[in-house]
């Protein structure tokens, strides 16, 4: 056990709430039976990591277990830290005939081919997903641990998530992604967020969709008043509102987005202030939306009436296109933007 | 624009209607619930909207509307925007106490005192009570049921005690203190 290993220990059980600690290190899987049974788990954390580190030492561990356990911990938690979301692009042949250990051995062969010490675990769940570690060094440096980028790829899928990726790093790791997944190129997918499993939801499309015509779960929903005596003046009215959101933003649970960033790169459009309104150059601005549950919240508000219908794309295309990040460009003819411009 | 007529329907025996007027849908149904809960003797309907004008295709079925309550959520301007809205759409004849205002949540910070205000004074231009009550509460609902009950029973002429809605008007209408007449 070298000083990394135990600065990486440290770090792990620091995070860990005292009662995950037990699981987490089970599935680990590095410690004996016995040895989790001896630790006591209601100690202090700094007593606790000492007895783990003898506990290590008492199974010869070493660094590359160590990261091992780290790997558990972000796998387990997987929503610390700001995901980035990636689309691979223009699949060659073989690209649905990928299985995982050729990605593997090419993903490795790849990256160590153009970077000198680097570190890479790779690991398949059992929900397909394939989580890649690497720890990063150069030309004179080890890997170093305490910063490692994690990559979580489905394979014969075109999507990959990635956190905590330097922009030195990125050309080797679109690289090795583009090549031992057949595809020709990698794009930003303009997505990111804390939940990993909300982001890979809402890109997959696993949520409950609506469309336009599919009315039965709408209808059972629309339970009838309590006593005979009261009627709803706007039931239908409403019916067709709920219907119109969950059109838009899925129905049910919906994937657990925290933000919506625009940017505007738009011209001002108002009556009241001539000097805004008269200028040639672009009037920027960011406009940000942030929730715990930012479809859940935007739904909410259409089903209302707190926000009047129909939905604009604008914020219905979050779902439709699986992005969180939009420019919005002023609309010039002959040029081509990627979202429309919107009056308001 | 068809506005709703307080007289345009023959009243049903012993039977009184009631329209809730709530732009959120929170309270509305909650109180509806006890409405129909509280009262025995008589025959009592409760008819949900979240605004006026009411749907046309309803109007065939909708009996006479005795009492309408517009409840105005003092944390949401919008609730508040709604009603000030949806007072055009009613006959004049309503104002002659058949139109009551009831603000929930008048505790909560100073932008609700504000609107409490603007509240007040919207219904003291009309003509019509305010009433305020806790929505929070089971015993709030309930209370809030009853104070509707004894105005719905006095607008639809079933008390024997107040008879005519005019006269329960001049009683319980809100009045604005002179000094805020003034700004």
């Amino acid at each position: 056990m070298n000083e990394e290993a135990r600065a990486i220990l440290q770090r792990v059980l620091r995070r860990l709430p005292s009662r995950k600690t037990q699981s987490t290190l089970r599935a680990w899987g590095c410690l004996s039976a016995q040895q989790l049974e001896d630790l006591d788990y209601t100690q202090p954390k700094w007593l606790l990591l000492e007895n783990l580190i003898s506990k290590c030492e008492e199974s010869r561990l070493h660094l590359k277990d160590v990261t091992k356990l780290d790997m558990v911990y972000h796998i387990e938690n997987p929503n610390q830290g700001t995901w980035h979301a990636f689309k691979l692009t223009e699949a060659e042949d073989e690209a649905l005939s990928v299985d995982f250990t050729q990605f593997k051995e090419m993903f490795v062969a790849h990256l160590e081919e153009v970077v000198q010490h680097v570190s890479i675990r790779i690991k398949k769940l059992e929900d397909g997903a394939v989580w890649i570690r690497i720890a990063w060094g150069d030309n004179f440096t080890k890997p170093n641990h305490l910063k490692p980028t994690y990559a979580v790829h489905y394979l014969q899928t075109p999507y990959v998530f990635i956190l905590n990726l330097a922009a030195k790093h990125k050309p080797f790791v679109y690289q090795a992604l583009v090549l031992s997944t057949r595809h020709v190129s990698i794009n930003e997918a303009h997505l990111t967020g804390r939940s990993l499993t909300a982001m890979r939801d809402l890109l997959m499309k696993q949520y409950q969709q609506v469309f336009p015509n599919q009315e039965r779960t709408l209808k059972e929903r629309n339970a009838p008043p309590s006593h005979p005596n009261i009627d709803k003046e706007h039931a239908e009215f409403a019916e067709r509102t709920h219907q119109m959101a969950c059109e838009a933003f899925g129905d049910g649970t919906v994937p657990k987005l925290e933000t919506a960033v625009y940017k505007l790169e738009t011209r001002y459009r108002g009556s009241n202030n001539n000097t805004l309104s008269d200028r040639d150059e672009l009037f920027r601005g960011v406009v940000r939306f942030s929730s715990p549950n930012l479809l859940e919240s935007l739904r909410h508000c259409v089903s209302t009436g707190m926000a009047e219908g129909p939905v604009t794309p604008l914020l219905s295309s979050i779902t439709q296109k699986g992005r969180n990040y939009f420019v919005i460009a002023e609309k010039v003819p002959g040029a081509t933007s990627q979202t429309p411009a919107h009056k308001t | 624009m068809a506005l709703l007529a307080p007289y345009s329907k023959i009243p049903e025996l012993n039977t009184a209607t009631i329209l809730l007027v709530e732009n959120e849908e929170k309270v509305q149904s909650k109180l509806a619930d006890a409405i129909v809960q509280r009262e025995k003797d008589v025959n009592v309907n409760v008819r949900l909207a979240c605004k006026l004008p009411l749907p046309v295709e309803n109007s065939e079925t909708r009996p006479r509307v005795d009492l309408v309550v517009f409840i105005v959520n003092l944390l949401s301007e919008r609730s508040l925007q709604v009603v000030e809205n949806s007072l055009n759409h009613l006959r004049s004849d309503f104002f002659l106490g058949k139109v009551c205002f009831m603000v929930t949540d008048a505790r909560c910070g100073a932008l609700a005192q504000e609107r409490l205000l603007s509240v007040k004074k919207l219904a003291a231009s009309h003509r019509c009570p305010v009433i305020c009550a806790e929505h929070q509460t089971e015993d709030g609902i309930s209370m809030a049921a009853s104070r509707l009950l004894t105005v719905l029973k006095v607008s639809a002429g079933l008390s024997p005690v107040a008879t005519t809605a005019l006269y329960l008007s001049t009683l319980t209408r809100c009045t604005v203190p002179s000094e805020l007449d003034e700004d």
